[in-house]
Formats: C-alpha cells, sequence, structure tokens
C-alpha cells in the first residue's frame, strides 16, 4: 500500500506540473490550449528519443523536450498573427495537437509507431539501489514540481506577468498602450509549453515505454478541470485541483470492487462523465475555484 | 476515372459534413462561440435513432425524424442547465463548457451501448453506375436529405420572422434587443434548430459507418474547418466550406498517405486565418 | 441422536491428532513459505471478454499443483489482478507484483502494449514475465532469458496465412490492408513477403488509423483496383466500417481476415448482417483441440468437449511451465529456474501432458518434455513459443464454418 501510495504520488507530481502549464496558458494568458494532449505526446516522446536514439542523459533529454515542446507552441502562436480571437486559436490548437498525436502513431522510422518506445531508462537509475527508487523518483518529482511553481510564480509577478493578464483581459488596450500583443502571446504560449515538455519528459521516465495508446484526448479533460477547481490564476490552488482529480480518478478504480455490475467500460465512462459534470458544474457557480489568483494588492494600501 | 471516382467520393464526405457545419455556424452566430460538443451531440442523436430503428423495430426513417426532434429539444434542455447560467461569462468560458458537454456526452453512448461497433437495421444495397461512376442508394439519399436541410434552412433565415429575427441577433444582439427582439426565445429557436441538424447529421454518419462512441467527435475538425473556411457565421459558407473540405480530403489520398488526410482542415484553417480571416463568405470582422 | 460421552472423546480425540498431525502433513506437503505468482488479465477494457477465463484456468492449475504437493514443497500463492487492457495499469501491477508480492513470476499479459510496458520492468528485476501477446517486438532485443510467449508470433501468423493462401485459395492477386497496430505490421510483412516469393501479384497495400472519421478513401484505393482477394488485418470497429463500405461499393474481391474482427463472438455478423459477412474467410491461432494436453485441459476446467478456448489453456501452461522449471532448478528464483524453461519444455525427456505426473518425474531427477495444453510448450532461446497452428473458418448464412487447422 505504501508503494501505491509513492507511485500515486508521483502521477499527481507530473499532472500538477501539466496543470500549472494549462494554468500560465489559459488561467493566466486566457489562451485556451485544446491540444495538451497532443503537447503531451511530443514532451514524451521528445524525451525518450532524445535518450534512446540521440544518446542525451537524463537532464539534456529533459531541456530538449521543454525547448522542443516550447518552439512548436510557440509555432502555433504565431499562427493567430491577424485574429486573436480565442475561438479560432483552440480550434487550431486541437487540430495540431491531433495532428501531433498522429506523428506519434505513424512515423515508425522515428517514433517506433504502435509499437512504442520501450526501455527508457530512468534518471539516476544505476546509481540509486532498486528498492529505493521509488523513493528517489518521489523525491526528483517533488523537486520538480516546486520547480515548476517557483519559476511559473516568479514570471507571474514579473512585468511580464503583468502584461499577460492584460492580454487576457483585453489584448485590444493592451496594443493600444503600446504593447505588442503577438510576441506576448508567443512567450506566453511557449513558456507553457515548455512545462508541458517537462510533464511529458516525466511520463516518459515514470512509465519507461510509451506508445500512443497511452496519450488520449482525456488528459485535456483532467487537466482543465484541475485548473477550474484550483481557481483560474492560482498556482497552489493548480497543484491541489491536480491532486483531488488524480486521487478522485485513481480511487474510483476501487468503486470497480463496490458496484459488481459494473464492467470497467462503463466505469470509465462514469468517471469521464463525473469529470465533465464538475468542470461545468464549478464553471457555473465556482468559477473563480476554491483558491484565488495572487495579484499586487494595490488597493488595500491606499 | 479513378480521379474522378475519388472527387465523387469527396463530394459524399462533404455533404456529410454540410449539417454538422451549418449548426457550428449558425449558432456561433448567433451565441458567439464554437460549440466542441457537436460531435458528441451527433453521437447521441445516432444512437437515439439506434434505439428506436434496431432495439424498437422502427422503420429508419421514423427513428431519424424522432430522433432529431427529440435532440432539439434536449439541445434546448441543455442549453438552459449549461450555457444560459455562463451566457455572462464570454466565449472562452461556453466553450471549455461545450468541451466538458462533450465529453459528457460521447461517455453516456458508452455507458450505454459500449465500445462495439453496431449498425441501423437497413438493407444494404450495391451500387449503380452513372457514367461510370459508382453511386449508391444511401449516397443519394444523403444527397437528397442535406439538400433539402439545406433549402429549409435557406427559406427559414429569408422568409420567415424567426429566421430574420435569428439573423438581426447574429449581426448586433443589442441593435436587436432595442428594436424589440426577444433574445431568449431567439436562442432557444437556434439550439432547437441546431439540434435538428446535429440529429439529421449523426444518422447520416451512422448510415455511412458504423455506430460507435467516437464517430462524432472525429469529424470535429473536419467541420470546424468547413466552418472556418466557409466564414463563421455564413450558412451559405459552411455548405461551400463542407464540400470543399470533403473533396480536397480524399483528393489528398492520391498523393499523400491516406493516414494524414486530418492534415487537409487543418491546413484549410491555417491559411484561412492567416490570409483571409473572415473566410469565404465571412463579413470582416471588426472588434469592439 | 443424542451423543455420547465416548463419542465427544472420540471427537477430541480425532481432532487433537488432526492438530498434531497437521504441521507434519503441511510440512510434508507444503515446506515454508508460499510462492506468490502475479497474474495480470485483461479482466476489463477491449481485451475484457479473455481474462476471466484465463484467471479461472490459472486458479484451477494452481490449486491441482497444490493440491498434488505444490512445488519445491512449498505452496504456489496467486495474485491476479486486471490489466485493464492497458500499458499503463499492467506497468504499475508488473511493479507491484515484483516489489510488493516478490513474485518470480509475472504471468498473462493479454495485448502487445501491456507485454511491452512490463517487460522493461521485468528485466531490470530478474523476474520472468510470461505473456499472450503477438507482436514480434516482445522478444527481440536481449531478454536475458526473462520474456516468454505463450502465443504464435506474429511473424508466424502472416506464414501461415500466407501458405493457406498460395497452397489451397490459390488467389493470383492479392491487395493488403492493416491498421497501425503493433501486433498487425509483422503480419502484413510476412504476408506481403510470402505473395511476392510465391509470384502472386500484390496489386496495392496500406496501412490505416484507428477511429477515423470514413474508410471510404482506403477501400476505393485498394478494392478499386480489382484484386482477387483482399486482406484486411485490423480490429472489429474497422473492419465493420470497411465491409459496409465494400458491399456498397459494389466490389467483389474475396475478404480474407482475422478473427477478431470478423468473428469476435459473433459481434461481427451481428453489425453488418449475413449478406454483407458472406464468404469472408478468417484466420485465429488456437490450440490443437485434438491433442491429448487439451483435452485434459477441458476436463479440469469442467467444460464441454466441444468448448473451443483460446487464451486460457495458455495460462494453464504458463504456470505448469514456472512450477516444473522451478522443481527442476531446485530454486524458486527467476535467475535459476529460467534457464531451465527450454529444458522442461522442449525436452529431451519423458512426453507428458500431466502436469503433476511431470512434476513427479522431474522431482524423482527424470527429464521432461511436457506437452501443454495450448501447445506442445517448445521454445526458441530467445522465448518464442513453436509449434503452434491457426484456425481458418469461413463465414456462411451468417455462421463462422471451420475449414482446417494448420501450423507454420
Amino acid at each position: 500500500m505504501i508503494s501505491f501510495i509513492i507511485l500515486m504520488s508521483i502521477v499527481v507530481c507530473f499532472s500538477a506540473i501539466l496543470a500549472l502549464a494549462l494554468n500560465f496558458q489559459w488561467g493566466k494568458g486566457g489562451m485556451v490550449n485544446f491540444g495538451l494532449s497532443g503537447f503531451y505526446t511530443l514532451g514524451a516522446y521528445a524525451a525518450a528519443l532524445l535518450i534512446l536514439k540521440g544518446g542525451a542523459n537524463a537532464f539534456v533529454a529533459t531541456v530538449g523536450a521543454m525547448l522542443i515542446v516550447a518552439v512548436v507552441c510557440g509555432l502555433v502562436a504565431l499562427v493567430t498573427l491577424r485574429v486573436t480571437e480565442e475561438d479560432y486559436f483552440a480550434i487550431v490548437t486541437l487540430g495540431v495537437g491531433e495532428m501531433l498525436r498522429l506523428v506519434s502513431l505513424n512515423e515508425d522510422w522515428l517514433t517506433n509507431g504502435a509499437l512504442g518506445l520501450a526501455g527508457i531508462p530512468r534518471p539516476f537509475g544505476a546509481s540509486v539501489p532498486p528498492e529505493m527508487y521509488p523513493y528517489f523518483l518521489l523525491g526528483l518529482s517533488l523537486a520538480l514540481l516546486a520547480f515548476t511553481y517557483a519559476a511559473l510564480t516568479v514570471i507571474a509577478r514579473s512585468p511580464f506577468g503583468r502584461l499577460v493578464r492584460a492580454v487576457r483581459e483585453d489584448d485590444v488596450v493592451a496594443a493600444t498602450l503600446g504593447k505588442n500583443v503577438l510576441w506576448a502571446r508567443v512567450r506566453i504560449f511557449a513558456i507553457g509549453g515548455a512545462f508541458i515538455g517537462l510533464a511529458g519528459s516525466m511520463h516518459s521516465f515514470y512509465y519507461q515505454y510509451i506508445d500512443p495508446t497511452q496519450f488520449t484526448n482525456i488528459v485535456i479533460a483532467y487537466a482543465f478541470m484541475a485548473v477550474i477547481a484550483g481557481g483560474r490564476g492560482a498556482h497552489l490552488g493548480t497543484i491541489a485541483g491536480a491532486a483531488v482529480v488524480m486521487v478522485l480518478l485513481e480511487g474510483s478504480r476501487f468503486l470497480k470492487d463496490a458496484i459488481p455490475a459494473l464492467n470497467s467500460d462503463q466505469l470509465a465512462a462514469i468517471r469521464i462523465i463525473i469529470i465533465g459534470a464538475g468542470l461545468i458544474a464549478l464553471l457555473i457557480w465556482k468559477p473563480q475555484g476554491f483558491l484565488k489568483e495572487y495579484r499586487l494588492r494595490t488597493e488595500e494600501r491606499t | 476515372m479513378y480521379i474522378i471516382q475519388t472527387a465523387f467520393n469527396g463530394v459524399i464526405s462533404g455533404v456529410i459534413m454540410t449539417l454538422p457545419a451549418l449548426a457550428v455556424t449558425l449558432l456561433f452566430g448567433v451565441l458567439k462561440f464554437p460549440n466542441f460538443a457537436v460531435g458528441a451531440m451527433m453521437t447521441v442523436a445516432a444512437y437515439l435513432a439506434f434505439a428506436l430503428n434496431a432495439q424498437l423495430g422502427w422503420p429508419l426513417l421514423a427513428a431519424a425524424l424522432t430522433a432529431a426532434l427529440a435532440m432539439g429539444v434536449l439541445c434546448i434542455a441543455i442549453d438552459q442547465v449549461t450555457f444560459k447560467p455562463l451566457r455572462e461569462r464570454g466565449g472562452i468560458t461556453l466553450m471549455v463548457a461545450s468541451l466538458g458537454l462533450g465529453f459528457i456526452l460521447e461517455n453516456l453512448a458508452r455507458f450505454a451501448y459500449g465500445n462495439a461497433a453496431r449498425s441501423f437495421v437497413i438493407e444494404l444495397a450495391r451500387p449503380f453506375r452513372v457514367a461510370d461512376i459508382r453511386m449508391n442508394y444511401e449516397q443519394m439519399i444523403t444527397l437528397s436529405v442535406s439538400a433539402t436541410a439545406m433549402l429549409l434552412m435557406w427559406f427559414l433565415l429569408s422568409r420567415t420572422a424567426t429566421g430574420r429575427a435569428m439573423r438581426a441577433v447574429a449581426d448586433n444582439p443589442a441593435l436587436a434587443l432595442v428594436r424589440g427582439i426577444e433574445s431568449p426565445r431567439v436562442i432557444r429557436w437556434t439550439w432547437f434548430i441546431t439540434g435538428l441538424l446535429l440529429g439529421v447529421g449523426g444518422v447520416l454518419i451512422g448510415m455511412d459507418r458504423a455506430l460507435e462512441p467516437p464517430m462524432g467527435s472525429n469529424y470535429l475538425i473536419s467541420v470546424f474547418a468547413a466552418a472556418i473556411l466557409g466564414g463563421l457565421g455564413s450558412p451559405l459558407g459552411a455548405f461551400v466550406g463542407a464540400i470543399i473540405i470533403g473533396v480536397v480530403s480524399e483528393l489528398s489520398t492520391l498523393v499523400l498517405p491516406p493516414n494524414y488526410r486530418i492534415g487537409v482542415p487543418l491546413v484549410a484553417i491555417a491559411l484561412v486565418l492567416i490570409f483571409r480571416p473572415q473566410g469565404l463568405f465571412g463579413q470582416p470582422y471588426i472588434r469592439k | 441422536m443424542r451423543k455420547t460421552r465416548r463419542d465427544i472423546i472420540k471427537t477430541i480425540g480425532a481432532t487433537t491428532a488432526s492438530a498434531l498431525a497437521a504441521p507434519y502433513l503441511n510440512l510434508a506437503h507444503s515446506q515454508g513459505a508460499p510462492i506468490p505468482i502475479g497474474v495480470g488479465l485483461p479482466l476489463t477494457g477491449n481485451a475484457g471478454a479473455y481474462g476471466p477465463d484465463m484467471g479461472e484456468a490459472a486458479r484451477r492449475t494452481a490449486a491441482m499443483i497444490n493440491a498434488a504437493g505444490g512445488v519445491l514443497g512449498r505452496r504456489l500463492e496467486l495474485f491476479i489482478e486486471d490489466s485493464e487492457s492497458s500499458a499503463a495499469v499492467a506497468a504499475n501491477l508488473t511493479q507491484k507484483f515484483i516489489n510488493v508480492h516478490k513474485a518470480q513470476a509475472c504471468i498473462g499479459y493479454w495485448g502487445t502494449p501491456e507485454g511491452m510496458s512490463s517487460r522493461p520492468i521485468a528485466i531490470q528485476n530478474k523476474t520472468v514475465l510470461m505473456v499472450s501477446s503477438a507482436a514480434n517486438a516482445i522478444t527481440e532485443g536481449d531478454t536475458q532469458g526473462y520474456v516468454w510467449r505463450f502465443q504464435m508470433k506474429a511473424t508466424d501468423w502472416g506464414i501461415v496465412i500466407g501458405r493457406a493462401t498460395v497452397d489451397k485459395l490459390g488467389f493470383k492477386s492479392v491487395g493488403i490492408m492493416g491498421l497501425q497496430n503493433a501486433f498487425v505490421l509483422p503480419i502484413m510483412t510476412e504476408f506481403t513477403a510470402r505473395m511476392r516469393a510465391a509470384g502472386r501479384t500484390v496489386t496495392d497495400s496500406l496501412i490505416y488509423n484507428p477511429e477515423q472519421p470514413s474508410y471510404r478513401a482506403e477501400v476505393e484505393r485498394i478494392f478499386g483496383k480489382k484484386p482477387e482477394a483482399v486482406f484486411c488485418f485490423g480490429l472489429l470497429p474497422d473492419f465493420v466500417s470497411i465491409m459496409k463500405e465494400v458491399y456498397r461499393g459494389g466490389f467483389d474481391s474475396k475478404v480474407v481476415a482475422l478473427s477478431i474482427m470478423a468473428d469476435a463472438e459473433g459481434k461481427f455478423v451481428q453489425a453488418v448482417g449475413d449478406k454483407v459477412a458472406e464468404g469472408i474467410r478468417h484466420f485465429q491461432p488456437m490450440p490443437d483441440l485434438s491433442a491429448p494436453g487439451y483435452k485434459r485441459f477441458l476436463k479440469l476446467m469442467g467444460a464441454p468437449a466441444d468448448r473451443v478456448y483460446l487464451f486460457p489453456p495458455n495460462t494453464h501452461d504458463q504456470i505448469a511451465i514456472t512450477a516444473l522449471a522451478m522443481e527442476r532448478a531446485k530454486s524458486p528464483m527467476a535467475v535459476d529456474w529460467s534457464k531451465q524453461i527450454i529444458a522442461v519444455g522442449n525436452g529431451p525427456g519423458e512426453q507428458t501432458d500431466d502436469v503433476v505426473e511431470a512434476l513427479k518425474l522431474v522431482r524423482a531427477g527424470k527429464p521432461v518434455n511436457f506437452q501443454g495444453a495450448g501447445s506442445t510448450c517448445d521454445f526458441t532461446p530467445n522465448g518464442d513459443q513453436i509449434g503452434r497452428g491457426m484456425g481458418q473458418w469461413i463465414i456462411k448464412g451468417g455462421k463462422s464454418v471451420f475449414v482446417e487447422y494448420a501450423k507454420p
């Protein structure tokens, strides 16, 4: 049971990083990312391929995966250079995400196609005794989560962070004030993308085997749920939201024993129905989530 | 010959997309958000028709019409519960809610019928030939149903008070209100017609292939591409966009591996956004 | 009847005697802690139909071995868990079997993703992994003798289907279409090579994605060239859509497929109707139904004599081979007994299909050549099973009619 809790905690860590990344793009910057699962796939494959075919070590592979996803995300944001309507952008991200998943499935020479990539070595796997490894990986994951949290918090409180919020609230006003909105949008989406890449790399290191079936669009629902539950824009809230979503999801596996009449397809369906309903319910009744976004509290000082 | 046959197949694929593309564009015109649940709504309608047709033994035509009407009513109900409370929060919130709604609807179908492929109870027929092009009976049904629906839509939008009100709200909701157009009523009508279109569209897709939970959402990107290409908000554009996307997608398989067909709608969206954001038939969109 | 004092004393005496004797009896039958075995099965998910019977076979086989004294005087203890037909869940299960239950054998593993995701974990932890999946990649590369396939390798499917096509069906020209899927591609490659080698024309071949809006373009490309027969390798949902398209397109090439597509316990015919399904041939690896090992297995399962089990016999064989190899190595550690798998499976030695009998022989120090329920349990050094065959059926009037059984 202890080992199960440790493994669960690691999964929560990389889900939380993914949710923080989405929170930055959507919660802070107002850029909806419906291609999340595709970018996550890209991160996982980039890290795995840099190690398996590029001979890189885990650190270089992770940084490389972050850069690759950031660049691709930045390019996607460029497509919207003439329209900044979120509707169009959401559809574009959905399409690009789907395309990335198709590439992972069809380009055998690179990704091994449906067979997937096996034998991804664990970071520091040689120097940590196997029985201690889960604890080590949990420590590493917590450290990376803390790093993500710190990095995104610093960015959010910087002058650029204020520009990000300005773009979210009203990009026309931001543009009128002489800010380069297009460039800001590219940077917002790329920075978020880097951390999606980090989450993807951790997925590869955790499972040591990746194949296209692991990356379904359900990831998008989970991540949006985590961000909405935690409060759009609020970092700590997002982490808490991710933890609650993952614990509920994994916990619902035990439902199978409680309700033997349901088969697992039906249970999987119920899980997603609950997530979808929770998402809408939160949007309606608790749109600010359970924790508030950090703001400079100028009004209190005056 | 092969090229002409492939192009004809593309027209059929395009015609299947016209009704959902029309639904997307109509809803966007009035409510100003793209509905990501259109795919799942078609799936639900197809399974409703399946329940009546295969399980209760109704003829498919009766089952399809009943399912479409039911979907129209269901869409009004969904709007009351889901979108109405969020109406003032802007397009992004509505869009995210529609994504959640799509997950719910698709999985309701999965919960009830599982992942196995199913079919309507209709006699499949061998094709006939016109000038050496193979056509079949179901394709003719698809063509005539879509054409009829397009004509009815044209009549509705241009010749009826409701249709004119819908267009007025689409053009300028504030002005429409001032001129005494009751927008909640218009919104209900819009959802009802959207439901009808998606209901019929779902059944057409179900006739074309097997019924499976992801059958509708597989079309999502192509349908959006059709609507954007034609110009979001333009019914004529949706029709033309759907045919273009269908034909180009099928023809692309002559030169590209068929498993990247989804790239065609994607490239279409990107080109439109870069060179002509208002689409082929849309009005240049001026914000604020 | 009133109990007399004597009866009561007798009862107490008997109880005491058996209580006293019990530890010694146990000692005789199973000394020390039980031997843990992890069993990962698709109890749910897209292969959920297959798991429960495999689990029952595992339980009955282990119970039979335990009743006959266990292995190395110890009881076999099974941990049966649901892989949900998912790679990620199977990987977590394998970690749990090895780290929590200290299993030295992880068996079951129906699908290719489950096998592929668990393979590195098993090798890393020096634990034996026994799978029922077909993809070649499962046993490719350096497995260090820890990965064993209890199923026909995908390439062999291509060989059997190819030979049946050349020798019996005699198609001159074929079109080939396959789903983008790990176990389908090696079948396609091998089959295509066989057709070319036999001088048959391959008019065209392509790979398609799952969950496409329609398969019109693919069907047009493959069937439009009018080959005598089209071989389609995929899964049930795509095959239903494809066959509707083929029928309505008016194509008349013969169609050959796999049973998981064209039969799937009657689901295919139910979905497309008798007319569309008429004349489709389909192939699937299966046990030799006439083998004494399979008949013995039916008795163990308490099943009627005409029951066709596709996968549960493999699970039975996995436990039997594990038990025999452990007994022969005199060690429950995979490092030791993994080296004895070929010795007990391939022989040379006395042939027997009764695992209890085989265990007695091994304990007596005699060599055995175990004949399983699903196959003859012969292996290549890299862990592939040989000697398993395929059945061929043809759909007539909505029913699958058995044609023949053939080995590669």
